[in-house]
C-alpha cells in the first residue's frame, strides 16, 4: 500500500479528460468548492520543499483530484548533464505526492554552470537526439517511471537543425522509451514564430505517442507570438487540438493558465470546451 | 560542424552579450530569450525581498537584481534559490553607504522566505523539566525549533518589516535604535518577531548549544527575567527536546 493509499487517497490514473494546471491563487477555491475536473497538474519545482503553504495545499487538493507533475528545471537537454541534486528532489516529490504522470520538456536551460531558467530550444540534430533521449533515460531510472517529454514554443531556431521538430520528438521517444506530451499551442507558436507547418507537426507524431496534450494562451508582441499562458486558447489552437484528438484519440488535456490568471470559473469553463470536443470524438466514434 | 555543447555555450554567451556570435535564426528574437532570464531571475528575487522592493522602488530594485546576477547568475533549475547571496552581496556592494542597512533587511526577509517553506518540530512542554532536579537546571541543554534564525543589526529592521508590509507605506526613521529578534516558521505561517536584547541573548545562547546557566549569565539575567526567559522559550513552542549536558547525569 502506497503512502497516499495508507491515509485513504487513491492515487488514481489521469482520465482521458481535461484538467487544470494548479495555481496557488486557487488553492482554497479548488479544495472548498472542487469543481468538476478530471484532474489537475502542479509545477514539480514548486512543491519541493518540505513544508509551507504551497505543499499543505497540493496534499488537501490531492487528496480529491487525480495528480500530474509537470518539470520546468530538470534541462534534460543540456550538454553538460543532468543535476543530479534537482533529480533527487524531484524524486522526492514523486514518492510524496504520488502522481499518476510525470512529464518534462525537450529542452535545455544551463549551460557552463550557468541556469537560465527558461525552455531552451534544442538543434534538431542525431547528436541530440542520443543526448536527450539518454538523458530522458537516466531521469527515466532514477524516477522510477516513463516521463512525457513536450515540445516547447521557439523564437529561434539553430542553423544547425537538420531534422524536423516532430521527427526529432519521435526519434527521442523510440530511443529512451517515454512519451510525448503534445503542446498544441506551442506548435502554434513555434509554427507562427519560425515559418513551419503546424498540421504537418501533428501528423508527423506517431500515433501512440502522445500521452497528454497541453492547451494555452499566447500573446501577439509584433510580429512574434509569445508563449505567456495569459489567456483563453484561440480558435486556430482549438481547431489544432480537433485535429490532434482526432490523430491520437482522447487523451489528458490540460488547460494552462499561468500569468493574468483568471477566477477558477473561467479555467474551469476551458476545461469544459476540450471536453466538450473530446465528447464530440468519442461521439464520432461510437 | 560544432558539437551541442559548443552550440548550447555560443547561445549562452548570447544570451549574455547580444554581439555575440550565435547560429539561430531569426537571430533578432534572441532578445526574448535575454529579455525572460533576466525577467524570471528579477521575479523570482522581488517574490523573497517584497519589503525590500518596496523601500527602494522597482527601478532601484530592478539594477540591484541585474548587478547582483551579473555576480551571481542562477545555479539551479529551481528559482527558489536566486535569492541565497543576496543578502551578502548587498553587504559588500553597499558597504559604507547609506544603504547599508538593506543587507540587513535581506538577511531577514531570507530568513523569511525559508521559514515559509521549513516544517515544524512538535515542541515539548515546561512539563519536560519535572524529571530534572533543581540542582540540574544550570546544566540543560535545549534543541530549538530547526526553523529558527536569529537576527541582530544596527538598524531598526523589524520595524521597518513590519511597517512595509504594504505597498507605499512611509519611510522608517533609520535613526530608530537598532533591533534583534527571531524568524521562524509557525504550522499556520511565519513569525517575524522582535526581541528584548536579553531574551535575544539568552535563546542566541541556547541556541549555539550553551547550557541553561550558561545562558543565563551570558545575557545577563537575574532570577525574575530567567522565570520569564524559560518560560516565554517553552510558552513559543520553541523548545522541542531537552538533555543534560553530558557529565551531569539524569535524576
Amino acid at each position: 500500500m502506497s503512502r497516499l493509499e495508507s491515509r485513504g487517497v487513491r492515487p488514481g490514473p489521469i482520465p482521458a479528460c481535461a484538467g487544470i494546471g494548479l495555481r496557488s491563487i486557487h488553492h482554497d477555491a479548488l479544495v472548498n468548492e472542487r469543481p468538476a475536473v478530471g484532474w489537475i497538474e502542479a509545477h514539480t519545482e514548486n512543491y519541493f520543499h518540505e513544508g509551507g503553504a504551497a505543499v499543505r495545499a497540493l496534499e488537501r487538493a490531492r487528496a480529491i483530484y487525480p495528480l500530474s507533475l509537470h518539470g520546468v528545471g530538470l534541462s534534460l537537454g543540456s550538454a553538460d548533464g543532468v543535476d543530479r541534486e534537482h533529480l533527487a528532489r524531484v524524486k522526492h516529490a514523486i514518492t510524496r505526492f504520488e502522481p499518476a504522470l510525470v512529464s518534462e520538456h525537450a529542452c535545455w536551460g544551463h549551460s557552463g554552470g550557468e541556469f537560465f531558467n527558461d525552455l531552451l530550444p534544442l538543434p534538431y540534430t542525431e547528436e541530440a537526439v542520443e543526448l536527450l533521449a539518454h538523458q530522458v533515460g537516466v531521469a527515466q531510472d532514477a524516477l522510477g517511471t516513463r516521463l512525457l517529454i513536450e515540445n516547447v514554443s521557439a523564437y529561434v531556431a539553430f542553423e544547425h537543425s537538420h531534422l524536423h521538430e516532430w521527427e526529432f520528438l519521435a526519434a527521442v521517444a523510440d530511443l529512451s522509451g517515454c512519451g510525448l506530451l503534445l503542446d498544441v499551442n506551442n506548435v502554434y507558436v513555434s509554427s507562427r514564430n519560425l515559418g513551419l507547418d503546424a498540421r504537418a507537426f501533428i501528423e508527423g507524431l506517431p500515433v501512440g505517442s502522445v500521452g497528454e496534450i497541453h492547451l494555452a494562451g499566447h500573446t501577439r508582441n509584433g510580429a512574434v507570438l509569445i508563449d505567456d499562458h495569459g489567456s483563453h486558447v484561440c480558435d486556430e489552437v482549438w481547431q489544432l487540438y480537433r485535429h490532434a484528438i482526432a490523430r491520437f484519440g482522447a487523451v489528458p488535456t490540460l488547460i494552462e493558465w499561468d500569468t493574468n490568471i483568471p477566477a477558477l470559473a473561467t479555467l474551469v469553463a476551458e476545461s469544459q470546451r476540450a471536453d466538450r470536443m473530446l465528447g464530440e470524438l468519442r461521439g464520432l466514434a461510437a | 560542424m560544432a558539437s551541442l555543447r559548443e552550440l548550447q555555450a555560443s547561445f549562452a554567451a548570447a544570451l549574455r552579450d547580444e554581439s555575440a556570435a550565435c547560429a539561430v535564426l531569426p537571430r533578432e528574437n534572441l532578445s526574448i530569450y535575454r529579455n525572460n532570464a533576466a525577467i524570471s531571475f528579477r521575479n523570482s528575487l522581488a517574490l523573497s525581498f517584497p519589503v525590500l522592493r518596496r523601500r527602494v522602488g522597482d527601478d532601484c530594485f530592478r539594477q540591484l537584481a541585474m548587478r547582483y546576477r551579473q555576480h551571481h547568475p542562477s545555479r539551479s533549475g529551481d528559482l527558489h534559490w536566486v535569492g541565497k547571496g543576496f543578502a551578502a552581496f548587498l553587504a559588500e556592494d553597499l558597504q559604507g553607504s547609506e544603504y547599508a542597512w538593506l543587507a540587513d533587511l535581506a538577511r531577514l526577509e531570507w530568513s523569511r522566505e525559508q521559514a515559509a517553506v521549513a516544517t515544524t518540530r512538535a515542541a515539548i512542554s515546561v512539563d519536560a523539566l519535572a524529571r530534572f532536579g533543581p540542582e540540574q537546571l544550570e546544566h540543560l541543554v535545549f534543541s530549538l525549533q530547526p526553523s529558527l534564525e536569529l537576527h541582530a543589526s544596527d538598524f531598526p529592521i523589524f520595524t521597518i518589516w513590519a511597517a512595509n508590509q504594504v505597498e507605499n507605506a512611509p519611510p522608517v526613521d533609520q535613526s530608530l535604535p537598532g533591533e534583534c529578534g527571531l524568524v521562524r516558521a509557525r504550522i499556520d505561517g511565519v513569525e517575524v518577531r522582535p526581541l528584548s536584547p536579553g531574551v535575544f541573548s539568552y535563546i542566541s545562547a541556547l541556541a549555539a548549544g550553551a547550557p541553561l546557566g550558561e545562558a543565563v549569565a551570558i545575557a545577563g539575567l537575574d532570577q525574575s527575567a530567567l522565570v520569564h526567559a524559560l518560560g516565554f522559550v517553552f510558552q513559543e513552542a520553541l523548545i522541542c527536546a531537552v538533555t543534560l549536558k553530558v557529565g551531569h547525569s539524569a535524576h
